[in-house]
């Protein structure tokens, strides 16, 4: 199946709306929009790695399918190629020679899809919902790492049905990072494990959590000489924490800072606050972007310790972004996220920016 | 059928053949006859001689069992760490739950949980209690030693606070079980029956008033279990049988512990060792004639045995002397018997005492106390006063204030340093007083635009994404199976 041969078929979603001269917040910031979006929420967004050339975009959604599609040098996408699961899809990842796409969903296995051949294989099996996963390449192994509400860390060997290791977590996985050798998974009830991978992977250290509220999303972002050095935590309440495993002084280096808050300096109304869905690193310049529930996506300098940009407010929250492999192109999902109780699901595109 | 014969120093046991294969060692202590021989499976009783006991003292019993079937042996292995529960336990539920314990929390047991967390928030119908009551029952069956990772202490306190609300419930025995429940799990269990009396929680229902009274007679206080009984009489709480059959047996344990009282004081007319008398004179030695004041009041001039009656005299003589009025509590019992007050409760108890945990709470609002500019810690404003009188002695004097000039830049009256959070109930009360206050005063509020009632409701909180998944489940389930029934309607045909 190479074309999305469903039964809403193509131009359900979206068309492209360039050059709409009334303000539209739908895509205020006129960015292209991604054609045949999926039908429901999007949970998350991958770009295709260095190795393979042109740029790919994954997403998986809520309505139970993961599409991919190829956005050329001009901005326009074309839709390639689309796999389903039983489950929502909660997450999903490219190999690192950019020829499969690994997929995690609530019907609580991963899936290999081979984009050469259009296959999809199920590789990992967990006993509940799988939150996230992600390709690990070490110098003597790689492996998938499969994170779950089941409080298990998995590795695969995608041949085999067993897994080649199994660590116990005190609590449920609720997001996680990989740059080898360093791992983050955050847990439920603000737990926070980090793992180094050489070798085999094994716990590194739990650290108290920087941030007071349940977490949400984390992503790693290295150094100057390209190490994985410390990640950014973000949390439900508009907050992100900005943590160094080694750094030479923590209580200076070690920041949080408030994203994603409405009335800035309104007194009169309270602030409200909305949760950070995502966050990711720049690869290049090392900024990192966060989207939240507000509709928002902004960019901030983690070094100069301040905010770049902020964009305008969409009518819907954004649920995902990611960076593409040269930091060219920065795509962002807006779609409902449940974060509020009631309302209805709109067809949700999935945006793309160029810089 | 062929015996086999064990011998153990000076008894005997006789096992079936077929039974060794469930064996039972017993090592006596050297000296002592040993005595106590587990009873392995019901249909294999062994046949036991028992010697005469009288020099039984203490017994090291060592059990090396293999695995039986039945699995008995786990269960006295570990009785000592199983909490007991009013209606008893189910037996297959404990084996179970006890040799599940050693490999940590099975999946089943995580599965299970997980649904009945996401039950708790997904569900929509008239009764929400229901849910949690079967929640809690089942964290009780299969978590026998209690503790922190049933989470049950947590899920008793989200339970009664969650519908102090709500009218309909207060008279509902299962709410009022909780209740109860909750109130044995925390130091103060009076105050929280107390508190239920105030707010009209379980006032019909006979279980109130029996453990109310169970509690007092735990502390000996017998008179106030009596009054307990007697409010429940009044306010007819039902079933008034049970109340009735409760009282009678108070009663009964009351008049056997008054007579076992007056049986040991005339057991003290055998003639005893001499012995030196307790609470009596004290003989001075020496010339001087001074004699330390004695003062003995109530039930200890009573006690004074035998010959020694006639010092009381000189002895109550003494009391003018001492400055120190010794509280008699006998005295007030003329005062007659007064209802359980009814005091103005601003919030429930505390749950635990443990005063040192602190909630998630916001970054901003908290300022830790500055030095002002003139050198004076600037002062933070007084903790919110409390809902009762705290006891003041009259010899204590207010600290005289010295006069100090308070800079008027910092005020700190209305931008309030948040009093130290406590895990408490009332402390969240006070919290949202304050909060209200400081709208008033215009500070700046925070206000989160997600569900936090979803997220955090039961005993562990969840994410959105669960909440979401369990919101697809639900809808999906039905789906799949109206299909599977169309699919069989099809083939059928």
């Amino acid at each position: 199946m190479s074309l999305f041969g469903t039964t809403s078929g193509f131009g359900a979603g979206g068309t492209g709306v360039f050059g709409n001269a009334t303000t539209d917040s739908h895509n205020p910031m006129k960015d292209v929009e991604v054609t045949s979006p999926p039908d429901d929420s999007i949970s998350c967004l991958a770009f295709s790695p260095p190795t393979m050339p042109g740029n790919f975009l994954i997403g998986g959604s809520w309505a139970n399918d993961v599409r991919c599609w190829e956005v050329q040098d001009n901005g326009q996408t074309v839709p390639k190629a689309q796999q389903m699961h039983t489950g929502p899809v909660l997450d999903a990842c490219w190999s690192d020679d950019g020829s499969k796409v690994f997929t995690a969903s609530c019907d609580k296995t991963a899936k290999m899809w081979d984009l050469n051949s259009n296959q999809a294989l199920q590789i990992a099996q967990h006993d509940g919902p799988i939150k996230s996963i992600h390709w690990i390449k070490a110098p003597n192994y790689s492996c998938i790492m499969t994170g779950s509400w089941d409080k298990t860390l998995k590795f695969w060997d995608t041949r085999s049905p067993n897994p080649m290791m199994s660590l116990q977590m005190p609590e449920r996985c609720y997001c996680a990072d990989v740059v080898y050798p360093m791992a983050v998974v955050a847990t439920a009830e603000r737990g926070l494990i980090v793992y180094q991978l050489e070798n085999q992977p094994s716990e590194f250290r739990r650290i108290d959590s920087p941030l007071k509220h349940q977490h949400r999303c984390v992503a790693i972002f290295k150094d100057k000489q390209n190490k994985p050095t410390g990640f950014a935590l973000g949390s439900i309440e508009g907050r992100v924490a900005i943590h160094y495993i080694n750094p030479p002084n923590p209580a200076k280096d070690n920041f949080t800072f408030k994203c994603h808050r409405s009335n800035g300096t309104n007194t009169t109304t309270p602030q409200d606050i909305y949760a950070v869905n995502a966050i990711s690193f720049h690869p290049v310049h090392g900024t990192l972007s966060t989207v939240g529930s507000d509709g928002r996506f902004s960019f901030w300098d983690k070094d100069a310790r301040t905010k770049l940009k902020t964009s305008e407010q969409l009518d819907q929250p954004i649920t995902a972004c990611c960076f593409n492999h040269n930091g060219n192109i920065f795509a962002y999902a807006s779609s409902y996220d449940w974060s509020k109780v009631g309302g209805k699901v709109l067809a949700p595109p999935p945006k793309k920016k160029r810089f | 059928m062929w015996y086999s014969f064990a011998w153990f120093d000076l008894y005997l046991v006789r096992l079936p053949w077929h039974c060794l294969q469930t064996f039972c060692w017993v090592l006596p202590q050297r000296g002592t006859t040993a005595l106590k021989v587990k009873q392995l499976e019901q249909k294999d009783r062994p046949q036991l001689l028992q010697p005469s006991c009288e020099d039984i003292t203490t017994q090291q019993v060592v059990l090396i069992s293999t695995m039986a079937e039945g699995g008995d042996m786990e269960w006295e292995l570990s009785k000592e760490n199983i909490q007991p529960l009013r209606r008893g336990r189910a037996i297959s539920v404990l084996h179970e739950a006890l040799s599940l314990q050693q490999d940590g929390l099975s999946s089943a047991i995580n599965q299970q949980r997980q649904a009945f967390e996401s039950e708790l928030r997904m569900y929509d119908g008239d009764d929400p209690l229901d849910v949690w009551d079967r929640y809690i029952k089942w964290t009780e069956q299969t978590f026998p030693q209690g503790g922190k990772e049933s989470n049950l202490a947590t899920l008793l306190e989200r339970a009664v606070t969650r519908f102090t609300e709500e009218k309909k419930y207060h008279d509902d025995p299962r709410y009022v079980e909780l209740w109860i429940k909750f109130a044995e799990n925390c130091p103060e269990p009076l105050d929280i029956f107390r508190y239920m009396q105030a707010q009209g929680i379980g006032v019909t229902q006979a279980s109130l008033y029996i453990a109310w009274s169970e509690e007092y007679e735990n502390q000996g206080n017998c008179r106030k279990a009596d009054l307990v009984y007697q409010e429940g009489f009044k306010k007819c709480a039902e079933p008034h049988d049970k109340l009735l059959h409760f009282h009678k047996a108070l009663q009964a344990r009351v008049s056997r512990q008054v007579m076992m009282n007056v049986e040991e004081e005339d057991s003290d007319d055998e003639p005893k060792q001499p012995e030196r008398v307790s609470l009596a004179e004290l003989k001075h030695r020496g010339k001087k004639k001074a004699i330390a004041p004695i003062n003995r009041t109530g039930s200890a001039i009573r006690s004074i045995s035998g010959g020694m009656q006639s010092h009381s005299a000189p002895v109550l003589g003494n009391a003018s002397n001492s400055r120190l009025v010794v509280f008699d509590e006998n005295k007030t019992q003329s005062a007659g018997p007064s209802e359980p007050k009814l005091e103005a409760w601003a919030a429930p108890p505390t749950s635990r005492a443990k005063e040192n945990e602190r909630n998630p709470e916001k970054w901003c609002g908290v300022k830790v106390p500055q030095k002002s500019k003139f050198g004076h810690t600037v002062m933070a404003p007084p903790p919110p006063k409390p809902t009762f009188q705290p006891f003041v002695e009259e010899s204590d004097q207010p600290p005289t204030m010295t006069p100090c000039k308070i800079n008027p830049a910092v005020n700190t009256v209305l931008s309030a340093r948040k009093p130290h959070r406590e895990e408490t109930p009332l402390k969240r009360l006070q919290e949202h007083h304050q909060q209200q206050k400081e709208a008033e005063s215009g500070k700046l509020q925070e206000q989160s635009t997600y569900c936090k009632e979803l997220l955090l409701s039961g005993a562990t909180e969840f994410c959105f994404e669960e909440l979401r998944a369990e919101r697809y489940f639900k809808k999906v389930t039905p789906e799949v199976r109206g299909q599977k029934d169309q699919a069989c309607a099809s083939t059928s045909n």
